[in-house]
């Protein structure tokens, strides 16, 4: 690192440092020539280059010249600001600058790397964008995050597990909850099942104790035959609207939880002979295993012999995605039959089983219980008749050596995925974002699993894809986290840049409310006139309404027209030195 | 040819003996590690009589009779499957059937 300090007669105090990226960038460009151009420039006090700006040695580097140098505004001309904005603005701070008085000059990815066969213009380039940059910082000013005070409540849409689990989480961590569900009593699938994969737990005992744990805490409020119909406001202090029993409900809240489940697969008439009698689906034949008794009996006969088919509704053209439950609680509904009558001869028609984790085990053992598993050819499914009411299944069977096998059963169960729900309305109210298979979208699926891009709003359960018990219920308490992390503070932070009305320039025609995609410009009185307002907490510092008012009434803070513009004479320069 | 798979043929062969041919995870080991190589031994063996395939254990009697019984897939065999058990009950059964 060269020091090039030159005293400077202007009234700012900006330093300048020109990043190398190890070779990324001076490979292709001039560093020393981008120092040399700069350097002399009015009110910068600072220019130096480095191997890596983003190392910690020069971080500290550059906080020590803050603090040393007295500087009052900070150029880094190196990668996208995607990459590095935080870091620098971090560097700032720790320098005691003003995180809004940095700029970055991307002389990486818009010179370096698109101008490889060019230096002298990548150089040229480069030189401009970093003037640009100082141009900017020139006129910047300190801003400050806005602070507003969030709503220490969350609405739940959707009583599932994944939703019920996340309202107690979120009562217990003291919030206040509304729990919205669509349907007469809370509990959703796993309350309409019985015993479920892999330990057997009972499902309407399972809803049953998450119901008794709501009831038992006051903080959470039901609503039930109740949907969302519009959520309108700023982050952190939304107005969620429900109806329920007729009525329209105001519900104020500062996050939105949505856990709305999935539907299971209908399949279409005739598909794996579906709708003759004794063509049953996965989630038919789980209630009838509740409700029937041992021996197993279907319309009056007994059932001796059963043929179960895979993948119905998964992984095909329509529903790409595997459902991942079903070939566990296939496996687990075979041994109930089994367990209550181990007579009965069943038959597993498969493509791939994926009894991922431990559910491996009760795949293991219902093999040694007498399950006979047959495999399929994803281009040659079973074929299901019905003659007379008796039901016949032939399959090449690829583990006999691609046999033709014929099997007579008195039940064939085809088990069926979850696709996903349909949820127009709420889609609509919420702006949820919906992915290619139709599930709702996190923003990341590793990093970010619960939350969506639309602000002050998580999902979890299976409304995101297909899900087991246990994992939806991990996923409502990530999102119930998640949303107790922004409103357990009482205040959030929101960036300063957004917009703000010269109310003496505004004429109140109201060009920009129309601009703004955010609803977050209104005409309010102002004496005898009327003059536009801006809902800071509403504003995501688009920008797009400045252009659209025709007094120049509206700046951008961190982008006003007057830094905009000294950006432009300056890049009208160009790069000469 | 469709051929009906059932019951029966796998309830004979119990009774003859242990056949816990159902365990096997058709993952084919044994079939790559029988040193007579026989491409239906043993895995599809059993399975013909665990479906009930009887015209098919007839036809491969030869190879049923052929194996070495020396346990080669056995100790390889990951679900630990009675393969060489099962063989003999599929003799059994076949020596059976001749004396009827």
């Amino acid at each position: 690192m060269s020091d090039q300090v030159t005293p400077s007669p202007g009234k700012r105090r900006i330093g300048v440092y020109v990043c190398h990226c190890g070779g990324n960038i001076s490979d292709y460009v001039d560093v020393d020539r981008v120092i040399d151009a700069v350097k002399d420039e009015a009110d910068v006090v600072v220019a130096r280059d480095a191997m890596f700006t983003c190392s910690d040695v020069t971080q500290e580097e550059i906080a020590k010249d803050i603090r040393e140098q007295g500087l009052d505004g900070l150029v880094v001309a190196s990668c996208s600001p995607k990459l590095h904005t935080t870091t620098f603005r971090g560097v700032a701070r720790r320098g005691g600058l003003n995180p809004y008085q940095y700029t970055q000059a991307n002389i990486r990815e818009q010179c370096s790397w698109a101008h490889t066969d060019d230096r002298e213009g990548a150089t040229g380039k480069a030189i401009s964008l970093v003037r640009a940059a100082v141009a900017r910082t020139r006129l910047s000013e300190p801003l400050e995050p806005l602070v507003v005070e969030t709503t220490g409540r969350a609405v739940v849409v959707g009583g599932g597990v994944a939703g019920m689990r996340a309202a107690i989480g979120l009562a217990d961590m003291g919030l206040g909850v509304f729990l919205v569900e669509r349907e007469a009593e809370l509990g959703g699938w796993v309350g309409d099942l019985p015993k479920m994969f892999p330990n057997g737990t009972d499902g309407h005992e399972l809803a049953r104790r998450l119901q008794d744990e709501i009831h038992r805490r006051p903080a959470i409020n039901v609503f039930t035959r109740a949907e969302v119909v519009e959520k309108t406001g700023t982050y952190g202090n939304y107005q969620v609207t429900v109806r329920a029993g007729g009525e329209q409900i105001r519900l104020d809240v500062g996050q939105v939880i949505v856990a709305t489940g999935f539907a299971s697969y209908e399949p279409e008439p005739g598909e794996f002979g579906y709708g003759a009698p004794g063509v049953v689906t996965l989630a038919d034949f789980t209630r009838m295993l509740d409700e029937a008794g041992s021996p197993l009996v279907y319309h009056g006969r007994p059932v001796k012999t059963i043929a179960y088919i895979y993948c119905v509704g998964s992984r095909n053209e329509t529903h790409p995605y595997c459902s991942r439950y079903c070939c566990s609680a296939a496996v687990h509904a075979s041994l109930l039959v089994t367990a209550a009558d181990p007579g009965v001869r069943q038959y597993h028609l498969y493509r791939d089983m994926r009894t991922y984790g431990r559910h491996e085990l009760e795949y293991i053992e219902s093999r040694r219980r007498g399950s006979v598993y047959m495999k399929f050819a994803d281009d040659e499914p079973p074929l299901v008749t019905s003659d007379d009411g008796s039901l016949r299944v032939t399959v090449r069977d690829l583990l006999t050596g691609g046999d033709q096998l014929a099997i007579g059963p008195d039940l064939v169960v085809l088990v069926t995925g979850m696709v996903p729900r349909d949820n127009a309305e709420l889609t609509t109210a919420l702006k949820l974002p919906v992915g290619l298979d139709g599930f709702f979208n996190e923003i990341h699926p590793k990093l970010r699993p619960v939350e969506t891009v639309v602000d002050g709003v998580s999902i979890c359960g299976a409304c995101q894809g297909p899900k087991t018990v246990a994992e939806s219920v991990a996923s409502g308490l990530a999102a119930a986290a998640q949303a107790a992390a922004v409103l357990k503070r009482g205040v959030a932070e929101l960036d300063p840049q957004v917009t703000f009305v010269h109310p003496e320039a505004c004429t109140g025609c109201g060009q920009c409310v129309g601009a703004c995609p955010y609803s977050a410009i209104s005409l309010v009185e102002r004496g005898p006139a009327k003059v536009a307002s801006i809902d800071a907490a509403a504003c995501k510092g688009c920008g797009g309404c400045v252009p659209s008012c025709p007094e120049d009434a509206i700046d951008l803070a961190g982008y006003t027209d007057a830094q905009i513009r000294s950006m432009i004479d300056s890049l009208l320069v160009g790069s000469e030195t | 040819m469709t051929t009906l798979v059932g019951p029966e043929l796998a309830g004979e062969l119990r009774r003859l003996g242990t056949f816990d041919a159902e365990v096997c995870m058709n993952c084919g080991i044994c079939t790559a590690t029988c040193p007579l190589g026989i491409d239906v031994l043993p895995r599809q063996v059993m399975r013909f009589g665990l479906l009930g395939l009887d015209d098919e254990v007839r036809r491969h009697e030869e190879t049923v009779f052929s194996c070495l019984l020396c346990r080669a897939c056995e100790a390889s065999c990951p679900a630990g499957v009675h393969i060489t058990g099962n063989i003999r009950v599929l003799r059994r059964w076949l020596l059976e059937k001749e004396a009827v």
